[in-house]
């Protein structure tokens, strides 16, 4: 939410800094920064007292979705642009599965038509990594790349043809897009909908088996190295996964890696009497995955925590668990639930937070950063880390209510800017 | 049990009153076999113990029990369904003379409810009705053939206890409730 | 028992539950004696029978005994194809409220579709069998007819054998087994069995070990058909060798004089070689005897949320 017109900031607290700073903000990038109580405001202009908040950067998250059922395109863009403002999100790259899927510059042209006048966030399209993603065909690559997109994703597909994906790593390579993968052997995970497990078996689900996604990130990567692709592998949601991205890393590749939050949150258990809400693609896992990826997060080896936004209409999250659609919205709870879940109790450093949810999603897609500094982009949100949070069904813009937070009250609040 | 409850029967005076309806089950001129069918629970008590003085006084008379759970006008309504108990019917109706048995006879809907159940198991030639207790307060055209006690203040409930459950024998007249 | 609308699982219900279900079954199970093999108890109610997988047995074992209690029943079958259409289970409660029925009888091919049934209609809902996960009746008779045969169930250990992974009589009759003070074993190939650390209940891999364990009953799973000579095992044939009652192991069962048990219908010659049903331990035919009762008293104890509308 870049601010177009003139504003005065007073009184945030810089969290990286550990100061109080004024600014101000003008033609969308920041024109003067001083230590608290340093500046002059005008007569005239509009100046926003920050006392006790803290100002951060916009936090980008690298994968939503932004498709509603029978909701219309300009009205999916709407909603999900109102809930990541409130959420304290200002940008999102938005996964190509949506009807028509991002599989050519036409459709992608038209949502970026739609997002130039609906949205106040920042929305970069990914495309589709195969036609119609149904991994065969190659999207068109480069006619993809024209229209702004960076990362090529089937969106938690797996593509079905291996020799299709290696040979597009070869050919899209090169145009410097990363191919966005979610570790999957199909074969291996199909009509699974929970993790091997106790509660698997208390449920009578059948288990998708955390060996498939560790074989499908090993698979991206391995084929990445040889084809000289780079790589972002999406939603890891194992300790083992995380081991084989680091490995990569170590050994020099160009790989990145995200983790979703809720795969750092909750357990299997928390399905408990086939909660839908708590139905995600992979799976929610055991508690050692939950504690290696929150490890993997703070030592780098995830760059990327994201939400995992997918809304979805309360008609299909009231079928049963394996009819139910994988997925939870995130935006609107965005900060809060970092704040609360992560930060709050130390397990996450503010720090830590800004370089996985606002530099790192924003570096990897070649995006500038905003900073504290005179000429970086206006892009802060205030953040109360006394205020509260309230989820309820009027507060979520979303268009949709399928979070297991739907009732709770989260610590801190947003003030967009 | 409060102390403000009147004993009606004490033991012996059960007694008595099961020697006076044995004796007139007995000294009826209805065709024989005779059979005693107890309404569970505690019908089925009474039965036995008309049964053994029956049986002393040289009468051979057969004893069974029957849960008229099933066959009751009001089960669907229960909120609470208490576990079915068996029935111990272990021979022919068809052709007998049975006598249900029953502690308490009130309405009369259990009697009828326990009508219905015994033509399920055969046809019997005669059924007779005998119960301890008779509290007045019917809501169905039933009487009973044989009573022990007959009461006339239907509104005060009765509270049996017998020595095989109750682990005493007394009839109570219990106060109303407040 | 208190006041219960449905019956989805048997973890749902308290021991004494259990207990007074049993219990109601043998007195049920006495009145099939009579001249006249129906009481009055669900007269004027209705029984709905949904039945979105084939089944006969189960189908029929209820359709009896609601028609046992006097209650009138209806089939409402889903063709798969209108499934397949898109036509979801909502749409379908929307009809069957519509219907006033009282009592709802479902089985689904997905675990969990009794539950959403239930939270969206006042009738009571019992669970025929959902998925993978539970198959409630079944266990009220397997352990009826166990505690039939040995007088009680507390202390008698039970082998399961077979498909553990797909099948919700193993995991709802090792449950009600497990509550009434039984242990449960589990025995069949690792393509077929989940960890011991997801179940909770020790496996064996060999039969010989279950037999050294001396168990009291041998229970065989039905092998489904979609997965025989699918990858879970190479054959029927080898299947039946290493994890079936062959003749040869009929005659150790029978000088341990163990029983057989099996939720039917029986694959001859890959669960059960074809002398078992001869066998004089075989509880099959008792099984299926027992489900009447077992269906009749589990109709008896729900009370259903529709007597206020």
């Amino acid at each position: 939410m870049k601010s177009k017109s003139p504003l005065y900031v007073t009184g945030a607290r810089d969290i990286l800094a550990g100061e109080c700073v004024d600014l101000f903000l003008a033609d969308g990038a920041v024109a003067a920064v001083a230590p608290a109580g340093g500046m002059r405001v005008p007569q005239g202009v509009t100046a926003v007292n920050a006392m006790g908040k803290l100002i951060l950067p916009g936090l980008f998250d690298l994968h939503a979705r932004i498709g509603i059922t029978s909701k219309s395109l300009t009205d999916c863009v709407s909603c999900t642009s109102q809930a990541a403002r409130q959420g304290g999100v200002s940008g999102i790259q938005c996964m190509p599965d949506l009807s028509p899927p991002l599989d050519g510059a036409a459709q992608i042209a038209s949502l970026m038509e739609i997002v130039s006048c609906r949205s106040e966030i920042e929305i970069i399209p990914a495309g589709c990594l195969s036609r119609g993603m149904e991994g065969e065909q190659q999207a068109p690559y480069d006619s993809l790349r024209g229209k702004g997109v960076r990362m090529i994703t089937d969106a938690g597909r797996f593509p079905r043809n291996i020799l299709m994906l290696h040979r597009a790593m070869k050919y899209a390579g090169e145009l410097g897009l990363t191919f966005a993968l979610r570790g999957d052997v199909p074969a291996l995970t199909e009509k699974t909908c929970a993790h091997p497990s106790v509660t698997s078996y208390r449920l009578g689900l059948h288990g998708s088996p955390a060996c498939a996604e560790e074989i499908g990130i090993d698979t991206v990567i391995r084929l990445a190295a040889d084809a000289g692709a780079a790589v972002h592998i999406q939603t890891v949601s194992t300790g083992a996964g995380a081991s084989i991205i680091r490995r990569a890393k170590e050994a020099g590749q160009a790989v990145t890696a995200e983790a979703a939050l809720h795969h750092l949150l909750y357990t299997h258990e928390c399905m408990g009497d086939y909660d839908t809400n708590f139905k995600t693609l992979p799976p929610l896992r055991d508690p050692e995955d939950c504690a290696a990826l929150l490890e993997a997060v703070n030592n780098g080896v995830i760059d990327c925590l994201t939400g995992d936004h997918s809304p979805c209409i309360p008609f299909f999250k009231k079928q049963d668990f394996c009819s139910a659609p994988a997925g939870m919205i995130t935006l609107d709870t965005w900060l809060p639930a970092l704040y609360t879940f992560l930060v709050k109790d130390g397990r996450l450093s503010w720090k830590k937070l800004l370089e996985v949810c606002a530099f790192n999603p924003r570096r990897i897609l070649g995006l500038e950063i905003p900073e504290l500094k005179e000429g970086a982009p206006a892009d802060f949100v205030l953040f109360d880390p006394e205020g509260l949070t309230e989820v309820s069904p009027a507060f979520l813009k979303a268009g949709a209510l399928n979070t297991p937070l739907l009732g709770s009250r989260l610590s801190g609040r947003v003030y967009p800017l | 049990m409060s102390d403000s409850s009147d004993i009606i029967l004490d033991k012996g005076g059960i007694a008595l009153a099961l020697d006076e309806m044995a004796a007139r089950i007995a000294a009826s001129r209805a065709p024989e076999p005779l059979a005693l069918v107890g309404l569970l629970s505690r019908g089925d008590i009474v039965a036995r113990r008309l049964a053994s003085r029956l049986e002393a006084s040289g009468r051979e008379a057969l004893c069974g029990a029957i849960d008229i759970s099933l066959y009751r006008d009001d089960m669907f309504n229960l909120e609470n369904r208490p576990a079915l108990r068996s029935s111990d019917l272990p021979f022919s109706t068809d052709g007998m003379r049975l006598v249900l048995v029953d502690d308490v006879l009130f309405t009369g809907r259990t009697v009828r409810a326990a009508l219905n159940a015994v033509f399920d198991y055969g046809r019997p030639a005669r059924v007779e009705l005998a119960c301890l207790i008779d509290r007045g307060g019917r809501e169905l055209p039933v009487r009973a053939d044989y009573v022990g006690l007959t009461l006339n203040d239907p509104a005060r409930p009765v509270k049996l206890s017998l020595e095989e459950t109750d682990g005493v024998d007394r009839v109570i007249s219990a106060p109303l409730q407040p | 028992m208190n006041s219960r609308k449905d019956l989805l699982t048997i973890r749902a219900l308290s021991d004494e539950d259990i207990r007074t279900i049993l219990d109601s079954a043998s007195a049920m199970k006495e009145l099939l004696t009579k001249s006249v093999k129906k009481v009055p108890v669900l007269k004027g109610k209705s029984v709905l029978t949904l039945f979105y997988e084939p089944s006969t047995r189960t189908h029929s074992s209820f359709e009896v005994a609601a028609k046992r209690l006097s209650a009138d029943v209806t089939s409402f079958t889903v063709s798969q194809s209108s499934v397949v259409k898109g036509e979801s289970v909502h749409d379908t409660i929307d009809t069957l409220q519509a219907m006033k029925m009282d009592y709802i009888i479902v089985r689904h091919k997905n675990s969990g579709i009794p539950a959403v049934i239930a939270r969206h209609t006042r009738a009571s809902v019992v669970n025929a069998g959902d998925g993978a996960h539970a198959h409630p009746s079944q266990a009220f008779l397997d352990a009826f007819t166990i505690r039939e045969k040995y007088g009680s169930i507390a202390g008698r250990r039970v082998v399961i054998v077979g498909d553990i992974l797909h099948s919700r009589v193993a995991r709802s009759t090792s449950l009600i087994l497990k509550r009434l003070g039984a242990e449960v074993a589990y025995l069949g190939p690792g393509s077929l069995v989940p960890l011991e650390r997801h179940t909770g209940i020790p496996r064996f891999t060999h039969f010989d070990d279950a037999f050294s364990w001396r168990p009291d009953v041998i229970y065989l799973l039905r092998v489904q058909n979609e997965r025989m000579d699918s990858p879970f095992f190479p054959n029927a044939r080898e299947y039946h060798r290493v994890y079936g009652v062959t003749e040869e192991r009929l005659k150790r069962i029978s000088d341990l004089d163990l029983a057989i048990m099996h939720p039917g219908p029986v694959n001859r010659g890959v669960e059960l070689c074809d002398l078992a049903m001869e066998y004089r331990n075989c509880l099959v035919n008792k099984q299926v005897e027992n489900g009447v009762a077992a269906r009749m008293s589990i109709l008896y104890h729900l009370t259903p949320h529709t007597r206020q509308v």
